[in-house]
């Protein structure tokens, strides 16, 4: 009997909570200040902050002079630093001043991480790109390296900044917000109806990025509606079944599913194929290209939005080059970066990629991460 | 619920009365009852709420979203009511989805990639039986011990890379017979097959007499070594199934398991009506726990309640569960 008494209550509460349930408008994004991008593209503008990366010690004037680099990423043998790797090559190759050696932990260790440093340190480069494993932990090896007169770069994942010059940053949150929604809204139309699948709302990155889609969507696509945004933690089952259940209970109103994680994003393309409903309910959604190949080329998925690991390690390379110049020096807002272009600075010490990259059925197979 | 001393008398009692009838089914089935009532509750309050609920649709995402959970917790049960239990089965269905897909993507014909997973969980889990039975090295111990070795080691083989390119013929898990997905057909056949087994031969009864009273048990005969052991067979060989389930669902198989697997398979059990202290349980208890908690998931997308119900109201269950079967024994004492 106890039994009976306990579930009533549940049944009860449960059903209670049915009843009070209202529409909420919100989003699953956290509470932070966003800062959504012009609806035209026109660049953010840059609140100006005072130059707060280090500077090495007595470095030797590298002036147009051939230099020794050493691209020390996470970890090699995995697809997304090959393609960091090849874009530190590419650009090198085409500027004919630089020699780039990559050489990283077998595995995304920070200790490995730090001895490799160390030792390149000690041999003598000109210059040091690097993914750091851990902000803190190598800030000192960092520092280290600007002691002895060697140029400093990161790319991908920060340190400390005054542990290195400048970090080139792959995408901002409100760049890549401003993308996911821009490319939804092509597909949906500007009176489209959408749901969210994220991990979890506490997410810090996801959570960050959907405050800013929420933003921007208001800002510059005000007609669209957003429905719902749903959890299904980094579970690849969870989020198909998340995804199904979004389709079932807003049937044709629901126009399109973003997907804010490499797990969700393809979960919910399947369950969209599966629904057969490729067409009419449209996928966009953060994820790496191998994740997204079956769907974009079964043209189910359009657009997945990240950014390119091969401009972004060229990137690298052309901030490092511009760093031994002198031509990027503390308080100048963008530096040249070979085909890229001008590159802007933010945040004090750091160069931004652009906007960020858009895979689709045209460029998807060129990439392997 | 179920007890040891009085399993199996169900099937051959004479029905004398309607109401005596009920009694009885209540005493040996209540969990699995008041379960299967707050899932036929919360189906007619949220129909009634959005009628889209009850959709065909809906219904297939319901029964079949949890399907390879189901699975999993049957082998689950069996082993935690011998009074054990295993925690790395979470990392065994990620090894084994990666075993299966690698097969299937290798051109070896997709039997093959279904056979194997069945065939080499229980294998690895033969280990653990053997470690637990005959070593008598508690089941946490090595089952926590296991689940690293398979997480490491799957992490290192594969690099974190994922499948993808599986042969169409291998999703068995997106066929829809009859209109209905394959997984609610492996559900219901696994959970039958397993309950009758569990309840009407003398294998399946030992179980409940090695989990209630090992020594009693001994004592009559049963040899409790190597049932266990087959006990933690059957439970990888079940996992494998639940592989099956799991692997065919989706065009891509990732290297990462889901997190907390192992707990959700053994929330099921536990809420299904498997004592944690053994002895007392059925699959059919942990199967519609299962259900409930894709009904419950289900359920509060369609009332635009927070997930984070979802979470807090397991969690209820669970304490409420154990509380009433300790309270139980308790007053059996």
């Amino acid at each position: 009997m106890h039994k009976i008494m306990i579930t009533t209550v549940l049944s009860m509460s449960l059903a209670a909570g049915v009843a009070h349930a209202q529409q909420s408008s919100w989003t699953g994004g956290d509470d932070l200040p966003t800062n959504p991008l012009a609806c035209d593209g026109t660049p953010a503008e840059v609140a100006a902050m005072p130059y707060d990366g280090g500077t090495p010690t007595d470095a030797p004037d590298r002036m147009g002079k051939t230099l020794t680099v050493v691209d020390i990423p996470k970890l090699v043998g995995i697809g997304y630093f090959s393609a960091t790797s090849k874009g530190i090559a590419d650009a090198a190759a085409e500027m004919g001043t630089m020699d780039v050696k990559t050489d990283g932990p077998t595995r995304a260790n920070i200790d490995d991480q730090i001895t490799l440093i160390d030792n390149y340190i000690t041999s003598g480069v000109d210059g040091i790109l690097y993914a750091a494993n851990d902000p803190v932990a190598i800030a000192p090896v960092l520092k280290k390296a600007l002691a002895a007169g060697i140029n400093v770069v990161g790319y991908d994942a920060n340190s400390e900044p005054d542990s290195r010059q400048w970090f080139v940053n792959q995408a901002q949150f409100n760049g890549i917000a401003k993308s996911v929604i821009d490319n939804l809204s092509d597909e949906i139309g500007e009176d489209g109806a959408f749901a969210i699948v994220t991990s979890t709302f506490t997410t810090p990155n996801q959570a960050r990025w959907i405050a800013e889609m929420a933003a921007y969507q208001q800002k510059c696509h005000p007609d669209m509606e957003w429905l719902e945004t749903v959890e299904a933690q980094e579970d690849n089952i969870l989020s198909f079944n998340q995804a199904n259940t979004l389709i079932n209970k807003y049937g044709p109103d629901l126009k399109g599913i973003v997907g804010m994680t490499s797990v969700a994003t393809p979960a919910a393309a399947d369950a969209v194929t599966q629904a057969g409903l490729c067409g009419s309910v449209a996928v966009v959604g953060l994820a790496t290209p191998n994740a997204m190949k079956p769907y974009v080329e079964a043209d189910c998925v359009k657009s997945v939005v990240l950014w390119n690991p091969v401009d972004l390690g060229y990137a690298a390379a052309y901030v490092l080059r511009a760093t031994a110049d002198g031509t990027l020096k503390p308080g100048d807002t963008s530096v040249e970066a070979g085909k890229l272009g001008e590159l802007s600075v933010i945040n004090g010490s750091e160069v931004l990629l652009g906007a960020p990259f858009v895979y689709n059925k045209s460029n998807i197979n060129n990439f392997d991460f | 619920m179920m007890v040891a001393e009085d399993n199996g008398s169900f099937g051959r009692r004479s029905a004398t009365s309607r109401a005596g009838f009920f009694k009885k089914l209540y005493t040996e089935y209540g969990q699995e009852i008041v379960i299967l009532g707050a899932i036929i509750v919360l189906l007619i309050v949220v129909g009634s709420y959005n009628p889209r609920f009850l959709s065909v649709r809906n219904l297939n995402t319901i029964f079949a979203g949890n399907a390879y959970i189901a699975v999993a917790a049957i082998g689950m049960s069996m082993v935690i009511i011998t009074g054990h239990i295993d925690v790395s089965v979470g990392a065994l269905i990620g090894v084994l989805a990666t075993i299966s897909g690698t097969i299937a993507v290798s051109g070896y014909p997709v039997w093959l990639a279904w056979l194997a997973p069945v065939v080499i969980g229980a294998a690895i889990n033969m280990v653990v039986g053997i470690l637990v039975a005959y070593a008598r090295i508690p089941s946490i111990v090595v089952t926590l011990g296991m689940m690293s070795i398979l997480r490491g080691g799957l992490i290192s083989v594969t690099g974190g890379d994922w499948i993808s390119g599986l042969p169409k013929s291998f999703m068995i898990s997106q066929l829809k017979p009859f209109g209905v997905p394959a997984p609610i057909y492996f559900m219901v056949a696994l959970t039958l097959l397993a309950a009758f087994w569990m309840r009407y031969s003398a294998f399946g009864r030992s179980l409940y007499a090695m989990g209630g009273n090992a020594e009693a048990a001994r004592a009559t005969g049963i040899p409790i070594e190597r049932r266990t052991m087959i006990v933690f067979m059957i439970h990888g060989a079940f996992a494998g199934l639940a592989t099956i389930l799991f692997a065919t669902q989706l065009q891509i198989i990732q290297s990462t398991v889901p997190p907390n697997l192992e707990l959700t398979v053994i929330t099921a059990a536990v809420i299904g009506g498997v004592s944690i202290l053994g002895g007392t349980g059925t699959v059919i208890g942990s199967t519609f726990a299962a259900i409930l908690f894709a009904t419950i998931g289900s359920a509060l997308i369609f009332t635009n309640v927070s997930a984070y119900w979802l979470r807090a109201v397991i969690g209820t269950l669970i304490l409420v569960t154990v509380l009433v079967d300790v309270m139980r024994r308790r007053n059996k004492r």
